[in-house]
């Protein structure tokens, strides 16, 4: 027995091996055609293994597959007629009736374009029929829609549900007296139908009134505004409708349920809006509650999830980086290269995909930043435009410290972008951070934070507040120079470090010094971006010993050396030189240049050093109008004139005098009964006077008609006029000279001589003028270079030469031959000579015999020139003419440019040089 | 981290120091306006030395003289990464400010250790693990930098106290 089932065993295992040893002699070929025929017909299912990847064109549906059905039915009622199918496919299974369809399914939803049909997969359409025969809120008689098939993919398309999580933001859509509001999701029911949300109620407390009063409310249009619950309220109008806990502020009114205000209420979900809900910052704040610490408290999360929810707003710009944190390239980061709609072209720039180009949809992307970016906010957060240095980064909520304030920041990534600027928020409108503002009359604040519309400012009591710009009345400008004193009575200034003597013993940089109040700024403290405000009377400067440092360790470099200044005191320019006697505008005709009375013109009755009483001539009236905005005018011919050159000559001619041009000269005028303009020069006139004084009245006849102005001979006395004048009066020890003047008279004479005298006369009634002036270029002018001229020519010119001495020479001298000179005067030819004569030495009298200083007063004395004149005269008969041709203005020109100043004496001196030697 | 730089500064004089020692003035007056002032990104610590001063050119207009200064500075430059030692300030809820000599750093709570908390009883406040690290103000810490920022005049910087070696700097 045992043998027998030892030999059996050892068959078996024999016939094993052999057949092993007859599969391995098949060639592998062969072997798998018998395994294929053994097993080949026994595949378990015709479709794909879950586990193998199958390309998704051959799972596409094709005519062999069952076709889909849309059928009608009520709108809202899809997911349940698909339960009913359900229902009654469970129902028949196994019997006769069983339903010969394949699937059922809808596509339902508020926004979906599938709505209000239910989709039926059978191979006939008659099993569609069967199945939904007699079922509720469907209605497979009505017309069905058979769906080609390419459009069956599309059908099941999968568009991602909103999920709601507690803390979501949605807004309501119904009941319609709601309709728009924010509503905050508190939970959402296990069904998933409906949630509970609160928002802010609107609540007309009348309703109950009128409702007890048994008046039917009109259904409608009225819809209160959106106001926390007010509990005093509602009792006030209609206690018996309120129940409820004031410990924890939760009431019942009227049906309703509120809760520390705000209504809560169960609404089903496709009477709210969940997506792209977008909630307004203004709408947000509503639902922030205070914190504990008094901070607000906004739920950030509730708000990352309905502001991600929205992707519309998120936008991406090439350069960003950003992060695909969905879909199938998870992980990637990459900088983006080019945005194109829905489009993010990115270059990875991390990882194993470094280097390539990608192309991602815009969903599924966040922007990355790093720690220690910096960057600055955009899009809808309210920290917009803040700028700061990133500290902390969990998944897309990105907490960055904030360069103006030094606060912290939690927003999204999204809101953020990487910033190249500093500073962001600094100022509005004119107004930037730190700046010291009025706020009224009696207030001013430090502005410490800048918002997007408003200002929180911190002011003189140590108040914080928040104002708009339109409440700043102006921003105070800082002053530099402000000083005041410390509790120590040091002095303290801008940028003076001091610290507190009571109090906090805070220690600040003192930034804003305001009457006694001073706003310092510290770093040690991030509260009003580290701005507080004290009085100087409670703080001490922290330098040592209570005095300034004195920091300046050298001199200025950019500034005047100071040891080089003689005056210390005269820092800056030099004051204009005192000007004595009367203020030389009084009297004269000006135009306002600016201001209220601009344009006006007035004569001016007085003036101080800086300002001039104005009488207007438009209307009487006086005003005060400073020196600088006047204009001076020649008050008949209503050119500008430099009253300064004139009044300067005046200064010049030797103090007292020196209102004596202008006005005596319009004096003379008057009374010669000359063209006021241009006789002007009468300075003359006074000379003229004295010279007759001078000169012994009956002496020379030159003086006479110097003198007499009536003398027929007009020529003469002009000229007499003139020169003596000028020459004359300017120098007090001239007098002499002013003899010589007399002899001018002379060369009045010789205007007679020269039969030329109108000339003569017009030529010095005009030459007076100009010298004078200095303005005129006219004919005058010539006669004056006449004078110069004959100056000149006396000096240098040989013949002149000896003269030209002579002038030099002593005033006696000078005198003698003003005598002479009259007498020459008289001669007619050699008027010129006389007056020269005098002049010089008037002039020179000191130095006579110095050349140079001749010369000058020559320039000067626009007066000689009428001696000059003479002078020329006498040389040239024709005097006359010449005269009157005078037209040597070039030459004046260039003598007078000289001279100008000097107009005065030199004038003369010249004269006095020619003549005298035409004499000889 | 510091760095010797060869730096060039247009120095201007008033014309009421020209003369023999106008060179010394330039040289001085640099040593005024240069030391101790942040340069963009970096601080100059101190100057080495002058090496060529060009000669003076007159500014039309002001008078003043124009010298082109070569100097060798010693700069500090901060980096991002770098590790500095500082001296803390003021210590706030969200974290404590420390001046690393004239660089402000600001590092945030979130960027601390886990154990270190607020401790808004102690006086003064303080950063504390309640065992051996306090940081008030006047404690040592090292600070590594995550970043610096730049502003007209001065720099600022974020830190970070959460790595080995970091923080407090015990009796120092």
């Amino acid at each position: 027995m045992v043998e027998s089932a030892r030999l059996l065993d050892d068959r078996e295992h024999r016939e094993l091996d052999r057949k092993r040893e007859m599969e391995q002699s098949y060639d592998a070929e062969k072997l798998a055609e018998t395994m294929r025929q053994r097993y080949g017909n026994r595949r378990i299912a015709k479709q794909f293994g879950d586990s193998v990847i199958v390309p998704k064109r051959l799972l596409m549906p094709s005519v062999e597959d069952p076709s889909i059905w849309g059928v009608r039915c009520k709108e809202g009622k899809e997911r349940e007629v698909v339960f009913s199918i359900m229902k009654r496919i469970e129902e028949r299974r196994g019997t006769k009736d069983q339903l010969g369809i394949t699937a059922a399914f809808e596509r339902g939803g508020l926004e979906s374009a599938m709505k209000g049909y239910v989709y039926v997969e059978a191979y006939r359409s008659n099993d569609v029929m069967l199945a939904l025969d007699g079922m509720l809120n469907v209605y497979p008689r009505s017309k069905m829609v058979l769906v080609e098939i390419k459009e069956m993919p599309s059908l099941l398309h999968i568009t991602k549900t909103e999920t709601l999580h507690p803390g979501a933001y949605v807004r309501i859509r119904r009941p319609a007296k709601h309709a728009g509001d924010l509503a905050q999701v508190l939970d959402v029911t296990e069904n998933g139908l409906e949630a509970r949300v609160r928002f802010v109620p609107r609540i007309d407390y009348t309703v109950a009134e009128k409702q007890a009063d048994g008046k039917r409310k009109r259904p409608g249009t009225y819809r209160p505004p959106q106001r926390l619950f007010n509990e005093a309220e509602a009792r006030k109008r209609g206690s018996r409708q309120i129940t409820g806990n004031p410990q924890t502020n939760v009431w019942q009114y009227n049906g309703e349920e509120f809760e520390n205000g705000f209504q809560v209420k169960e609404i089903k979900i496709q009477n709210l809006q969940i997506k792209d809900v977008t909630p307004g910052l203004d709408e947000v704040t509503l639902f922030v509650t205070e914190g504990e610490d008094g901070t607000e408290n906004l739920d950030l999360k509730a708000l990352a999830a309905s502001l991600r929810s929205s992707k519309s707003n998120v936008t991406y710009m090439s350069g960003d980086v950003i992060e695909v944190y969905e879909g199938e390239q998870k992980g990637v980061v990459g900088k983006a290269v080019n945005v194109q709609g829905d489009i993010v072209t990115l270059r990875v720039i991390e990882g194993e995909l470094r280097g390539q180009t990608i192309d991602v949809p815009n969903k599924g992307l966040r922007k990355r930043f790093k720690t220690g970016d910096h960057v600055k906010v955009i899009g809808g957060s309210r920290y917009r435009d803040e700028v700061g240095m990133v500290v902390k980064i969990v998944e897309d909520r990105v907490t960055f410290l904030t360069d103006q304030t030094n606060t912290e920041v939690t927003v999204f990534s999204k809101d953020l972008r990487e910033a190249d600027d500093i500073g962001g928020q600094g100022s509005l409108g004119q107004y930037s951070l730190l700046d010291l503002v009025q706020l009224d009359a009696t207030t001013v604040g430090c502005i410490v934070k800048v918002d997007h519309e408003s200002f929180v400012v911190l002011d003189q009591n140590g108040d914080v507040r928040q104002v708009m710009p339109s409440q700043i009345t102006n921003v105070i400008p800082k002053r530099k120079t402000a000083v005041a004193t410390d509790r120590n009575g040091s002095e303290v200034r801008l940028d003076d470090v001091v610290r507190e003597v009571g109090g906090q013993h805070r220690q600040g940089k003192i930034i804003h010094i305001y009457r006694s109040y001073v706003y310092l700024r510290s770093n040690s403290s991030n509260e009003n971006a580290g701005v507080f405000v004290t009085r100087t009377s409670n703080v001490a400067t922290v330098a040592a010993k209570g005095g300034r440092i004195n920091a300046a360790a050298g001199p200025d470099l950019n500034a005047m050396n100071p040891s080089l200044m003689r005056n210390p005191k005269a820092n800056g320019s030099m004051p204009p030189p005192k000007v004595f006697g009367r203020d030389k505008t009084i009297g004269q005709t000006v135009t306002i240049r600016k201001g209220g009375y601009k344009g006006l013109l007035g004569i001016v009755k007085d003036a101080t050093d800086t300002h001039c009483r104005v009488e207007l001539h438009t209307k009487s009236k006086i005003v005060n109008v400073p020196k600088t905005d006047l204009t001076f005018k020649d008050k008949v011919t209503g050119r500008v004139i430099d009253i300064n050159s004139r009044g300067g000559f005046g200064g010049g001619r030797g103090g007292g005098s020196a209102g004596f041009g202008g006005r005596s000269g319009h004096g003379g005028s008057g009374g010669s009964g000359w063209d006021g303009s241009r006789t002007p020069s009468l300075p003359g006139g006074l000379a003229g006077s004295r010279t007759p004084a001078w000169g012994p009245p009956k002496s020379s006849g030159a003086y006479t008609p110097a003198w007499n102005r009536n003398p027929d001979t007009s020529g003469s006395r002009t000229p007499a006029w003139n020169s003596g004048s000028r020459t004359v009066n300017p120098y007090d020890g001239n007098r002499t000279a002013y003899g010589g003047a007399t002899s001018y008279g002379g060369s009045t004479a010789y205007g007679g001589t020269g039969g030329s005298r109108d000339p003569a006369w017009s030529m010095g009634s005009k030459t007076p003028a100009p010298d004078s002036h200095g303005v005129g270029s006219r004919t005058p002018a010539p006669g004056n270079y006449g004078g110069s001229d004959a100056w000149g020519s006396g000096s240098k010119t040989p013949a002149y030469g000896a003269s030209a001495p002579t002038p030099g020479a002593s005033d006696a001298w000078g005198y003698n031959a003003g005598i002479s000179g009259t007498s020459d005067a008289y001669g007619a030819p050699t008027p010129g000579a006389g007056l020269s004569a005098p002049t010089p030495a008037a002039l020179n009298a000191p130095t006579p015999g110095s050349y140079p200083t001749a010369p000058t007063p020559a320039a000067i004395s626009a007066p000689t020139p009428g001696g000059g004149w003479a002078g020329g005269w006498g040389g040239a008969d024709s005097a006359p003419t010449p005269a009157a041709g005078a037209p040597t203005p070039g030459a004046t020109g260039g003598y007078y440019g000289a001279p100008t100043p000097a107009a005065y004496g030199a004038p003369e001196t010249p004269a006095a040089g020619p003549r005298y030697d035409d004499d000889d | 981290m510091f760095f010797l730089h060869n730096l060039e500064r247009r120095v201007t004089l008033h014309p009421s120091y020209f003369g023999r020692n106008m060179i010394e003035l330039v040289t001085t007056k640099l040593l005024k306006d240069v030391e101790g002032t942040c340069a963009g990104n970096y601080y100059i610590i101190s100057i080495m030395d002058t090496f060529d001063i060009s000669d003076g050119r007159i500014l039309p207009g002001s008078g003043l003289a124009e010298f082109i200064v070569g100097y060798r500075a010693v700069i500090w430059r901060p980096f991002k990464g770098e590790v500095v030692d500082a001296i803390t300030v003021s210590v706030n809820p969200h974290g404590f400010f420390a001046m690393a000599g004239p660089l402000q750093i600001f590092v945030s709570s979130n960027s601390m250790p886990d154990e270190i908390k607020y401790a808004p009883n102690a006086t003064p406040p303080a950063f504390t693990n309640n065992a051996d690290w306090t940081i008030e103000p006047g404690t040592h810490v090292r600070i590594k930098l995550i970043g610096t920022r730049t502003e007209v005049g001065r720099m600022f910087a974020v830190g970070n106290i959460n790595g080995d070696y970091l923080g407090c700097l015990q009796d120092s």
